[in-house]
């Protein structure tokens, strides 16, 4: 009876004590007087401390739970900011050096609620020009915002809103206007722009094969344009089957083939103009025209080595090393090429959280006139043109938690003559809240 | 009308499973790599005695557990940490009631070879030595270099490690990695500048354990909560248990349970 009496006692104190009183030091001391006498084993007092203070922290998240309204904690907010300095040295075709400096930045601001268990909606904002305008060689892809006008009003436009269903563990729906990452997967930028948040419906499917391996099919439906004269839209249809694999402690392959559709033939396309480099012809308002349909299937590999130099006693975390490859099988000028290849590496930290966390990367692309549709690639790789090779180096140092530096250089040139080759440096300091 | 009846009982059964899965003869246990040897023990030998119980074990890591037993998908998550502030704010908005079961403590003992006269370290001299920062025993009141062992990364004793002792900062990139506690302790024996760390209940006579912040590795300055690398091993089931999930419980806490935990190098709370 003294026994239950004690115990009783002393569960009574976690339990009322307020919270912010509770001292793990006093709950020991009381806690080791009962097994001092005899009434309580240390093991039964061990486990008594430890299961009542889950209980005394599950109270107070039911506590928290009782306060904040239920869509407040259902809800996260998140965004960036980067201010960037950025160099375009660039030479003409007829060999005439042009220089141009500008100050840049990017505002994101993101919000997620979980509307119940298996839906979400999310919604961002961003900076960036809304449409393409030929006097600024920016892409609507780009979220970069130049400084300047006079001190004009900058525009913050829609980046993305969808819902996600996820019915069950491992398969989601995705419908609106999305993030990259949920509809594709690419280890580099050949390809697909990060920025770029395409519209319409994605599947995402992923699943364990084994503790060692797991596989996983994107999919995906996406509207390029709305006709308001035609009931006979552009579209694109996106499938990709992938694996990851653990091949050893310490090294991981991710791998995937993706066969992307774009029924673009004939049809004006606001992304792409008629000063960009693929095979196009004239429409309105310098908007271009595709001569065909684009059939592009992009095989692509990461391997990703923990500690690599780890013999060597070099303490480096992480190495990342990729590569891919893209085809145009269409029915489309086959002189001027239509294949494309990025081979790249990642050395040092996995991300950059912290002050002294870096990582470098660099890149070789080289992507022939019609091996993409030219509204896709990275909008700051040769202003996100096709016919092009280009080197990219870029380190990222932490500066604090949730702030970095970020060195970013593009040497890039034409495939064919002229060949007006461009260099572009980026100072960016990144903020993340 | 018959099929009508048989798709009801179908639907019936699958509720009932769903509903009251440790009333189903089955229990799934998912989660921490270091609790998977106690968990795994315990399910053989519970059901060669239970063999109507069928317990599937698996780990994946203490979140993977918790994560399943939020969603639903296991009865019992097994953690080597308390359950995070967001796993709980998590579970309330879910309506989970997710209760801890202590079934053992872990608890990590740092080891030299006997012939080092250092006899203590602080915990920030052990961080030091095995982040590279101390490369020598003279600094310490010994002599000649520092050979660190450590458990390899995919053992729960060196995720244990990194996080009691080393904050989870990183193994200097030049220590051994050896597969066991076992072999952490025999390469500590033949070498004598060597340091390493092994479950308590690996203290064998040919190597030294260390003071701690002067406090001895032992299972009762673990139990008092005197010695700094320990903590508690959990079982979380959604609210009380019942069912097979506590007939397994109890019995991981029974006095044969808590054998098999000590035989697998963790210490048991009694029993």
């Amino acid at each position: 009876m003294k026994k239950w009496y004690l115990l009783f006692t002393a569960a009574a104190v976690f339990a009322t004590a307020p919270v912010s009183n509770v001292r793990a030091g006093e709950i020991d001391i009381l806690l080791d007087k009962l097994v001092d006498k005899g009434v309580l084993t240390a093991g039964e007092a061990r486990q008594i401390a430890a299961e009542t203070k889950e209980d005394v922290r599950k109270e107070v998240a039911a506590g928290k739970s009782d306060t904040l309204p239920k869509w407040v904690q259902n809800t996260k907010l998140k965004g960036d900011f980067r201010l960037r300095y950025q160099m375009d040295h660039a030479k003409s075709s007829h060999n005439q050096t042009k220089n141009r400096q500008r100050g840049r930045i990017r505002v994101r601001l993101g919000l997620e609620s979980k509307v119940n268990e298996k839906l979400l909606v999310a919604v961002g904002m961003a900076t960036g020009l809304n449409e393409y305008t030929t006097s600024n060689k920016d892409t609507i892809r780009s979220t970069n915002q130049t400084l300047g006008a006079s001190w004009s009003k900058k525009p913050f436009n829609l980046d993305y809103a969808y819902a996600k269903y996820t019915p069950m563990p491992g398969f989601a729906v995705i419908g609106g206007k999305m993030l990259l990452k949920d509809a594709i997967w690419e280890p580099g930028d050949l390809m697909w722009d990060t920025d770029i948040t395409p519209e319409g419906v994605a599947f995402d499917f992923a699943r364990n094969v084994n503790s060692d391996m797991s596989v996983f099919l994107k999919s995906g439906f996406f509207l390029l344009e709305e006709i308001s004269s035609s009931n006979d839209d552009p579209y694109s249809i996106h499938i990709q089957p992938g694996m990851d694999v653990k091949i050893a402690d310490g090294i991981s392959l991710r791998a995937s083939v993706a066969a992307d559709y774009f029924r673009v033939r004939d049809f004006t396309l606001k992304g792409s103009s008629v000063s960009n480099t693929g095979s196009y012809k004239s429409g309105d308002n310098s908007y271009a025209v595709p001569m065909a349909n684009y059939t592009n299937i992009m095989p692509a590999l990461e391997l990703k080595f923990s500690d690599p130099f780890k013999a060597f006693h070099i303490n480096v975390p992480q190495l990342r090393l990729f590569g891919e490859y893209v085809r145009n099988f269409a029915d489309i000028d086959p002189y001027s090429g239509k294949s494309g290849y990025m081979l790249g590496f990642g050395l040092g930290a996995d991300k950059v959280a912290k002050f002294g966390d870096w990582v470098l990367k660099y890149n070789y692309a080289r992507l022939e006139k019609n091996a993409v549709l030219d509204i896709l690639p990275d909008s700051d790789r040769y202003e996100g043109k096709t016919n092009i090779r280009a080197h990219e180096i870029a380190l990222d140092f932490g500066l604090g938690e949730n702030t970095w530096l970020g060195f970013d250089i593009y040497r890039a040139q034409l495939l064919t003559a002229p060949r007006a080759p461009s260099t572009v440096v980026q100072v960016d300091w990144n903020m993340k809240f | 009308m018959r099929v009508q009846k048989s798709i009801l009982c179908a639907a019936a059964a699958i509720f009932l499973a769903s509903a009251a899965p440790c009333y189903a003869g089955k229990v799934v246990v998912e989660g921490s790599t270091t609790v998977l040897p106690i968990a795994q023990r315990a399910a053989e030998v519970f059901m060669d005695d239970n063999p109507q119980v069928e317990i599937s074990v698996r780990g994946g890591g203490s979140g993977v557990g918790i994560a399943s037993l939020l969603a639903g998908t296991c009865d019992i998550a097994d953690s080597s940490r308390p359950i995070k502030e967001k796993e709980l704010e998590d579970a309330v908005s879910r309506g989970k009631d997710p209760k801890a079961n202590v079934i053992a403590m872990d608890g990590i003992a740092v080891i030299v070879n006997p012939s080092n006269p250092v006899k203590s370290l602080t915990k920030k001299q052990l961080k030091d030595i095995y982040t590279g920062k101390i490369s020598s025993w003279s600094a310490l009141g010994g002599s000649g270099p520092i050979v660190a062992v450590s458990r390899d990364s995919s053992s729960g004793t060196f995720e244990a490690f990194g996080e009691l002792a080393l904050d989870k900062e990183k193994v200097r990139p030049d220590a051994l990695m050896e597969a066991s506690n076992q072999a952490v302790a025999s390469v500590v024996a033949k070498t004598p500048g060597a340091i390493g760390y092994v479950g308590i209940g690996y203290i064998n006579d040919s190597v030294k354990a260390l003071e701690l912040n002067g406090v001895y590795p032992s299972k009762e300055t673990v139990l008092r909560n005197r010695y700094a690398l320990s903590r508690p091993l959990f079982m979380y089931t959604n609210g009380k248990p019942d069912g097979d999930c506590k007939s397994f419980l109890d019995f991981i806490m029974s006095k044969q349970g808590q054998i098999l935990v000590e035989k697998e190098g963790y210490i048991p709370l009694g029993g």
